[in-house]
């Protein structure tokens, strides 16, 4: 039917069209909502690149036969059942850290198992429902017969469950985003999580000469705990520091970029804790604008140790960002823990999609803990045994971080508050040249002073 | 409040993204002027087109053939989907054609995210020759690229009304905004004017989503929804009639956007400045037909 597009029609496609200003804008604020939470993680994404800071070098070839404690002898005894939930939906996926800890638990399954029980484990993933996590870490308890959580990343997993880790007696071992993940007894994580990773960049560029910082996140629920952190850390060495955060997906890169490099100064740095896709964002568009060289320093939280945003940034970068590591970089890594890495990678790991990275490494050094903590028990592998044990590791060299691995029995966990730092070089990250060896996080963060002082300092791995 | 000196590098972005809404917005008016249909697909469209235009980069096909590729993948899909749902909506109302459009973009939305998923945190981003060249005024740094942004919406702005006003198809869809029933009975072949509307407004969605994928981000949620959002403002403004108004109201609130960037404290809120002002501008707009109504009752 043909129609004029006049008076009344026009009102009611002028109606149609201010609804879908709304409609849209929901879809754009929910889609916002949905992965800004990602983007204050620290957990990183993909492979990195420096020389070894803290792994020894080993010249015999290590193979999966190292998984366990009888090379080629499959598991057959009454299976240890272990479980773990993941966020996997469009945007966020972090089951390759699961999928990791999956193929490190064969590999000692296929090689004597944990005296001679293999460990069945059960990978769950969640889209960041609050009761649908709930009802997942109930199914696992109460349906699979979990003893232990071992490989846990999700973006609220932490907040959701930690009362009823607590109140079933599970301690959890995994990579921690939401705060937590590092303040409560039951959970314990292997990598820093945003605000010590941020805590970590903002130190290095202090030690660099920065007299001022200009310290951005993306606008979600919690930044103002993880900036707490940095503000402490700047305020603490008499340097001012003016915390931002911006919505994401971020639309206006150009814009953020002109008003950190203006905070910032020509003397001071500017410090990012975004995920990958939003920080190169910023950081390709002070390159474009050719802003890169007007303030002294850019530095990052861990999410940009990646491979692909050094690649994509170029030379102009080298030396000029520096980027907080948490875990050993493994590209030119010839310790024995890396080797092992790679042979399970390559025997194992066919699920793991992104391969050699941040997410498998930590799913790695998970298992790992979690094997040495199992292998320690004598008697029945129940939740109490399983829980004591983890609570036994003390001190234990991973070859995967800077320090010593410490859960203990404590009421917070931050086992890994020692970190180092990167430099893109050629599309690598390197470690950099002025002060990017092993380095404490400053206990002028009140949260690490408040974990020392119950915790102790872990010694450096050797 | 910050200095003059500070709010001016933002001139600059304002201007660049001002221009590429100024670009949406007149392919949302003219699509609409000839069908009658509010085209909510337009972000999805140049986002999809811009990740095949990074697939191809990436496979190593050289940057210009990526670049057309992806202004030529918009025209055919909106092309393709005004041929084919077209007709089939002709008879029902601005509700539900708009809305089917934003069945297209929903549908566009989740095929990106599948087939270009975020796993392994890795970034795809698309750059131009044109950003690495540029000019200084004074202290403002302006590269090609924003340049081109910015010509780029007054070109099509200044084409576009040019086309409307002097060709005889630009006068064929003005009839159809007009009368679309007196149109066909006086022999315009309304399928092909409509169908010549659907192809340009899609060749404006491939060429807004290439350039907000370097100037914004290579990102489905930024390229979906901000670009309609901010778009479709501007053409509200513009009363889905007026191409100059909507030229001018998609500079506003480019510039307005970016100007709010140093007011810290309202900074969070600048994704609110296409609502805030299409808000007032039609408050005014309906407080001036109340009153010149009044007037004529009077």
């Amino acid at each position: 039917m043909n129609r004029p597009l006049h008076g009344r029609t026009r009102t009611a496609a002028a109606v149609v069209a201010a609804l879908a200003l709304g409609v849209l804008a929901g879809c754009s604020s929910s889609s916002s909502t949905t992965t800004a939470p990602a983007a204050s993680s620290s957990a990183p994404a993909s492979s990195t690149a420096a020389a070894s800071p803290a792994s020894g070098s080993s010249a015999s070839t290590v193979s999966t036969s190292a998984c366990g404690t009888k090379p080629g002898v499959a598991a057959t005894g009454t299976p240890i059942n272990i479980g773990a939930i993941n966020t996997k939906q469009p945007g966020t996926d972090f089951s390759d850290i699961e999928n990791m800890a999956g193929a490190y638990f064969a590999c000692v399954n296929a090689n004597g198992g944990i005296n001679g029980h293999p460990i069945k484990f059960f990978p769950e993933t969640e889209q960041t429902n609050p009761s649908q996590i709930a009802a997942l870490a109930k199914q696992l308890v109460t349906t699979d017969h979990v003893v232990g959580m071992m490989g846990n990343s999700s973006i609220i997993e932490c907040s959701v469950d930690a009362a009823y880790w607590k109140s079933v007696g599970i301690d959890v071992l995994g990579a921690g985003i939401d705060p937590e993940c590092y303040s409560t007894p039951n959970t314990a994580s292997v990598n820093m999580g945003p605000r010590y990773s941020s805590d970590g960049a903002v130190q290095y560029v202090l030690a660099q000469g920065a007299n001022k910082i200009a310290f951005d996140q993306s606008n979600v629920p919690g930044t103002a705990y993880i900036a707490a952190g940095p503000s402490a850390v700047a305020k603490a060495k008499g340097v001012s520091i003016q915390d931002f955060t911006e919505n994401v997906p971020i639309t206006s890169a150009n814009a953020i970029a002109t008003k950190l490099v203006t905070a910032a100064g020509p003397s001071g740095a500017v410090v990012l804790n975004f995920t990958p896709p939003e920080a190169l964002l910023i950081l390709q568009a002070a390159q474009k604008l050719n802003l890169e060289d007007r303030v002294k320093y850019w530095a990052c939280s861990t999410p940009c140790n990646t491979d692909f945003l050094a690649t994509s940034l170029g030379p102009k970068w080298n030396g000029k960002l520096f980027v907080n590591a948490e875990l050993t970089p493994l590209d030119g890594n010839t310790s024995a823990t890396a080797q092992l890495f790679d042979a399970i990678l390559k025997q194992y790991g066919s699920d793991v999609s992104g391969g050699v990275g941040s997410f498998s490494e930590m799913g790695f050094t998970i298992a790992e803990i979690g094997t040495h903590a199992l292998e320690s028990i004598t008697g029945p592998y129940t939740i109490a045994s399983v829980s004591a044990a983890l609570e036994g590791v003390k001190d234990y060299n991973t070859g995967m971080l800077c320090q010593g691995y410490t859960y203990g029995d404590y009421s917070e966990h931050i086992p890994n508050n020692m970190d180092f730092t990167v430099t893109p070089d050629n599309g690598k990250f390197v470690q950099a040249s002025s002060g990017g060896a092993c380095t404490l996080i400053s206990a002028s963060d009140p949260q690490i002073a408040a974990y020392r002082a119950i915790a102790g300092t872990a010694p450096m791995a050797s | 409040m910050p200095s003059w000196a500070e709010f001016q590098p933002y001139i600059v972005t304002g201007l660049a993204l001002g221009g590429l809404y100024a670009l949406s917005g007149v392919g949302l008016v003219v699509l609409y002027r000839a069908t009658g249909v509010l085209n909510l697909a337009f972000g999805a469209v140049g986002a999809m087109g811009a990740f095949i235009a990074y697939s191809m980069i990436q496979a190593g096909d050289p940057d210009w053939v990526a670049w057309i590729t992806c202004i030529v993948f918009g025209g055919v899909v909106t092309l393709g989907y005004g041929m084919l749902f077209g007709p089939a909506l002709a008879g029902r109302g601005p509700l539900v054609q708009s809305i089917s459009t934003l069945g297209l973009a929903l549908v566009l939305f989740g095929v990106i995210d599948l087939a270009w998923p975020t796993t392994g945190g890795q970034s795809p981003s698309i750059s131009f020759p044109t950003d690495n060249g540029g000019f200084s005024v004074g202290q403002l740094q302006v590269n090609w690229t924003q340049v081109i942004a910015l010509a780029l919406g007054i070109a099509i702005t200044v084409g576009t009304a040019a086309f409307l006003r002097f060709s005889k198809l630009g006068t064929a869809m003005r009839a159809m905004a007009n009368d679309r029933e007196i149109t066909a009975t006086l022999g315009v072949p309304i399928r092909r004017v409509e169908a010549a509307a659907w192809l340009g407004c899609g060749l404006l969605a491939g060429i807004a989503g290439i350039l907000l994928a370097d100037l914004s981000a290579l990102d489905d949620t930024t390229l979906t929804f901000t670009v309609v959002i901010s778009s479709l403002a501007a053409a509200l403004i513009g009363q889905l009639r007026s191409i100059p108004v909507t030229f001018a109201a998609a500079i506003v609130i480019g510039l307005v956007h970016d100007l709010i960037t140093p007011i810290t404290q309202i900074s969070n809120y600048q994704d609110m400045t296409p609502f805030v002002l299409a808000a007032i501008a039609l408050l005014v707009m309906s407080r001036g037909q109340v009153m010149s109504r009044s007037r004529e009752e009077g």
